[in-house]
């Protein structure tokens, strides 16, 4: 058993700085050698409503989050309420005593659906609906509350005249880490690795530090184990956002477009950030060639999602690796312009974190339920490569795999991610650049009139390019030369030319890049899965074992072409299937009767756009295998 | 021998359809600027005039309904020693594309954009385009366009176009002299290119053009282009361009109405942050080195994600 396991809360109001006090809790902890794993949950809001940071902290690498949870930090009035059900005997919960006497209804940045909810549990079990009502029910679950007064506690640090409000994230990160018997010395190193090494603002961060130690300290009823220091490394801490922008530098990304749009923008953003830097090719070059030295991406941030796709796609006809990234409603917008990459052939890659739908749905949540749309998007029949990364590692190292599947086949790639790996935090190592490969087109000759669509055995033709050749596209079908025909025969051959690629990916790709097996093929239960709940999924995997229940995994990753043959191979061994994904109908399990005629008969799903937690994975196997309940809702998560 | 910019597609636009007229000026504006094919990049959008590309023996991309402004963009924004022309129909541009429209005038991306304006949608059978002017009913009606016409000259100005300008398609010699002249711009060109739809356009034909069109430049003291970076100086021209552009009925101006060469491109924007984006633009930019290992660096780059231990 690891000495060390702690989920953890902190909750707060949006704007009120609840990142910064997660990235000081992951930051701490990987300096003091712990990994950590956590992720963000918020409203479509600036400023007010409840917002916060879920995350686990372990001596192994953390991929999953479980609830009841054994420390929450409410550094508001909503949190308390909300959250009430995420603890249990083992719970510390820290609180603002000055809100003690605060009544459910004041609480106005809760939403009335979710106040009812809350009320209704107080009521049912007697209790005051009022934060102290909250807190006695969390004590009735066995919680144990640790009254705080912020302010008190600012004020007494940095004297009156710093607003206390602007501390809360600090202190309440400073208390969480003394709870939790962190040595201040790297709570202070987090805070330092987050905010800087300005003078005043380190001064104040060392006074909220003491004031947060000293009074967990001052607490005689608070026995708090101080936590081993362990062998640490230098580590990249990275959400799913900022991995997929590493992996598009990497492999070689130089033109990026983009509408904002939650939550995807955070990636162009971030890219937006980083788009000048010198290559490793420094040394080598030359002073003649010493322009060569930097490199960067143009990042533009266009009129519309339509405008975005459009630059990305003739961009890309240049030679250049371009891409664009979105989320449902923009990728709603970009269909037909797919559809034109499709019929010329353009190797473009469009990431799609998907949030939950329909239309604008929940726009900060999380949904895998894009997964048909992004296969069918676009008009017509063409071949599209669509492809899905679930955890920080895969996204960097797939970000560049889908730029070798465009350029070497010629075909738009739609890279699906979900807004639970976008926004969540991962501790990466650094690379091994020696492992990555980049792999372009083949391209045609330099010069005129090439035959930019000449039939090939393998439905891929010659690359040729603008600034190099004479090349003609269109969206109409068309000629070799790629002039417009409605010629039936050249119609047959094109359909046939462009449509035999599907089987040149699945023959090309490499089979561990397209599906996954996880685990002992006799196993008594297979899970089928995608996209971001395999860390949740592997997690369970092992308190099951401890069980004597062994599990494996199907982790698909190619879903257009669908790897019909290997799938097939993998399902057909399993004795327990349970499908798992998070959204209403299924749609991996529907790919799956459709492609492979399998017919999953058991079902874990989730669509009310929280993450997905061991607890509640745990709970949904054990149902189907127990109780033979043929399809379970997760519903955790506030 | 010279590079012959014409394909031998046969052209299959209407008899006495305006386009023939803007493709010829086109490829003698190509042909006069000595340039290898392979640096320009022809676009369109859809309909009649969409088919342009194939009819030019250079590169050719062929697009969307509305969308023949971003997809210019992207090659000019990769590749930006190219020369990007981009033609589009009224209701490509100014209806389905308007926003792009719109945009365009705010990016001041270094290309040409033409607008074929002949007031109907053509390949769907003379529909109204947004050029239509409200009561007028020409013969693809069922009754008159009940929609007012917009005005593409003081829309171009009013979005930030750096150039604008208009000209008609029958007088080849002057199209392509303001194509040139277009061209040559740096920055965002603009030109209303008036064309009768001979199938579909009874009202605006050939010989009600000619009975109207004027040339600006004839007149010595016609002068649109804004000679410093104050804002009074481009104020002035901006306003007696806006002027000229209500000018329409009897006495139709054609020639340069507004030119600013004094507003940073985008690709001279870029290249502020981008320091080698013109000499390593995003298209040659080396992204392997011999072992096919790439050359961007997590380490180098990211510095700020990296918790050091």
């Amino acid at each position: 058993m690891p000495l060390v396991d702690i989920d953890l809360i902190i909750g707060g109001p949006q704007g009120g700085g609840i990142d910064s006090a997660a990235q000081i809790v992951i930051r701490a902890f990987s300096i003091a050698g712990y990994e950590a794993y956590g992720i963000r949950e918020y409203y479509s809001n600036i400023k007010g409503r409840h917002s916060y940071f879920h995350v686990r902290i372990k001596e192994t690498p953390v991929r999953s989050l479980r609830y009841p949870v054994d420390l929450l930090v409410c550094l508001d009035y909503e949190s308390p309420f909300v959250h009430m059900d995420d603890v249990s005997e083992k719970t510390k919960v820290l609180y603002d005593e000055d809100l003690i006497n605060t009544k459910l209804d004041q609480v106005l940045t809760m939403e009335p659906e979710t106040k009812k909810h809350v009320m209704d549990k107080l009521k049912a079990d007697g209790f005051d609906t009022t934060l102290a009502g909250a807190i006695n029910y969390m004590k009735k679950k066995g919680a144990t509350p640790y009254p705080v007064s912020f302010r008190s506690l600012v004020v007494g640090a940095l004297g009156p005249n710093k607003p206390p409000a602007r501390y809360a994230n600090t202190l309440g990160a400073s208390l969480a880490m003394a709870l939790m018997g962190l040595p201040a010395e790297f709570t202070s190193r987090g805070i330092e690795s987050v905010f800087g090494k300005k003078k005043e603002v380190v001064e104040d961060n060392e006074k909220i530090i003491k004031t947060g130690y000293d009074f967990v300290k001052s607490h005689n009823n608070v026995n708090i184990k101080e936590l081993p220091v362990r062998p640490a490394k230098d580590k990249y801490i990275l959400t799913g956002n900022e991995a997929v922008g590493i992996g598009k530098v990497i492999g070689g990304l130089k033109l990026q477009t983009y509408y904002p749009i939650t939550p995807a923008a955070d990636e162009s953003f971030f890219l937006e950030g980083h788009d000048y830097f010198e290559t490793s090719m420094g040394d080598e070059i030359d002073k003649e060639n010493e322009v060569l030295k930097n490199t960067g991406v143009v990042v533009v941030q266009a009129e519309d999602e339509i405008s975005a796709i459009a630059m990305a796609i003739s961009g890309a006809m240049t030679g250049t690796r371009t891409a664009t990234g979105t989320s449902g409603p923009g990728f709603s917008l970009m269909a037909e312009a797919i559809g034109y990459a499709g019929i010329n052939e353009v190797p473009v890659v469009v990431t799609l974190y998907q949030r939950g739908g329909p239309s604008t749905g929940l726009p900060t949540r999380n949904s895998q339920a894009d997964l048909m749309f992004a296969i069918n998007a676009g008009h017509g029949e063409f071949p599209k490569i669509v492809y899905s990364s679930g955890d920080v590692p895969e996204a960097i190292y797939d970000s560049v795999r889908v730029f070798n599947y465009a350029e070497k086949f010629q075909v738009p790639v739609i890279h699906i991610l979900d807004k639970n790996l976008a926004n969540s935090f991962f501790l990466v190592d650094k690379m091994d650049y020696s492992k990555i490969k980049i792999e372009r087109w083949k391209l045609a000759e330099d010069g005129e009139n090439i035959e930019r669509f000449k039939f090939t055995d393998d439905g891929v033709s010659p690359m040729g390019l603008f600034g190099k050749n004479i090349i003609w596209l269109t969206g109409d079908e068309h000629s070799e030369l790629g002039h417009i025909t409605e010629d039936p025969e050249t119609r047959d051959a094109m359909m046939v030319k462009r449509m035999t690629k599907l089987q040149t990916i699945l023959n090309e790709i490499p089979k561990e890049e397209q599906v996954e097996f996880i685990g002992n093929p006799t196993a008594d239960v297979t899970l089928l899965s995608w996209g971001s709940n395999k860390g949740v999924i592997l997690s369970v995997f092992e308190r099951l074992k401890s069980e004597g229940i062994s599990a494996n995994l199907v982790y698909v990753k190619l879903m257009n072409p669908f790897p019909t043959k290997l799938v097939t191979k993998y399902l057909s061994g399993a004795k327990v299937l349970i499908d798992l994904e998070n959204n209403y109908t299924a749609q991996l399990a529907t790919l799956v009767k459709q492609n492979c005629g399998i017919d999953v008969q058991n079902f874990i799903l989730k669509y009310n756009g929280r993450h997905t937690t061991d607890d509640e994975v745990y709970e949904g196997i054990k149902r189907v295998l127990e109780k033979k309940e043929k399809k379970v809702v997760m519903i955790r998560g506030a | 021998m010279a590079h012959n910019f014409r394909t031998d597609l046969w052209v299959d636009w209407c008899p006495g359809c305006g386009d023939f007229g803007i493709l010829a000026a086109l490829q003698q504006t190509m042909a006069e600027l000595n340039k290898k094919p392979e640096d320009f990049a022809i676009f369109s959008g859809i309909g009649c005039s969409a088919k342009t590309p194939h009819y030019i023996n250079a590169p050719g991309m062929h697009t969307l309904h509305g969308r023949v402004i971003p997809f210019a963009t992207g090659v000019k924004l990769a590749n930006p020693n190219l020369t990007v022309i981009a033609d589009g129909g009224d209701g490509d541009l100014l209806s389905i594309g308007a926003g792009h429209f719109v945009a365009a005038g705010r990016r001041n991306v270094d290309m040409t954009i033409i607008i074929h304006n002949n007031g109907v949608y053509g390949l769907t059978k003379g529909q109204a385009s947004p050029t239509m002017p409200r009561g007028e009913k020409t013969k693809g009606l069922q009754r008159p366009n009940i929609l007012d016409s917009l005005n593409p000259v003081a829309l171009a100005l009013s979005v930030g176009y750096t150039f604008v300008a208009r000209a008609f398609s029958f007088d080849v010699k002057n199209t392509k002299d303001i194509i040139m002249k277009a061209v040559k711009h740096r920055g965002t060109s603009v030109i209303d290119l008036l064309q009768p739809c001979p199938t579909y356009n009874d009202i605006n034909t050939k010989e009600w053009y000619e009975e109207r069109i004027y040339y600006l430049d004839k007149d010595p003291t016609w002068d649109p282009v804004v000679k410093d970076a104050t804002s009074e100086a481009s104020e002035e021209k901006f306003i007696q361009a806006i002027k000229k552009s209500l000018e329409w009925g009897d006495k139709i101006p054609l020639g340069v109405l507004y030119q600013n060469d004094l507003v940073p491109s985008f690709g001279d924007r870029i290249s502020e942050h981008l320091l080698n984006y013109f000499e390593v633009p995003p298209s040659s930019s080396p992204i392997l080195n011999e072992e096919g290992n790439p050359v961007a660096r997590m380490e180098t780059i990211f510095t700020d994600r990296l918790i050091r231990r």
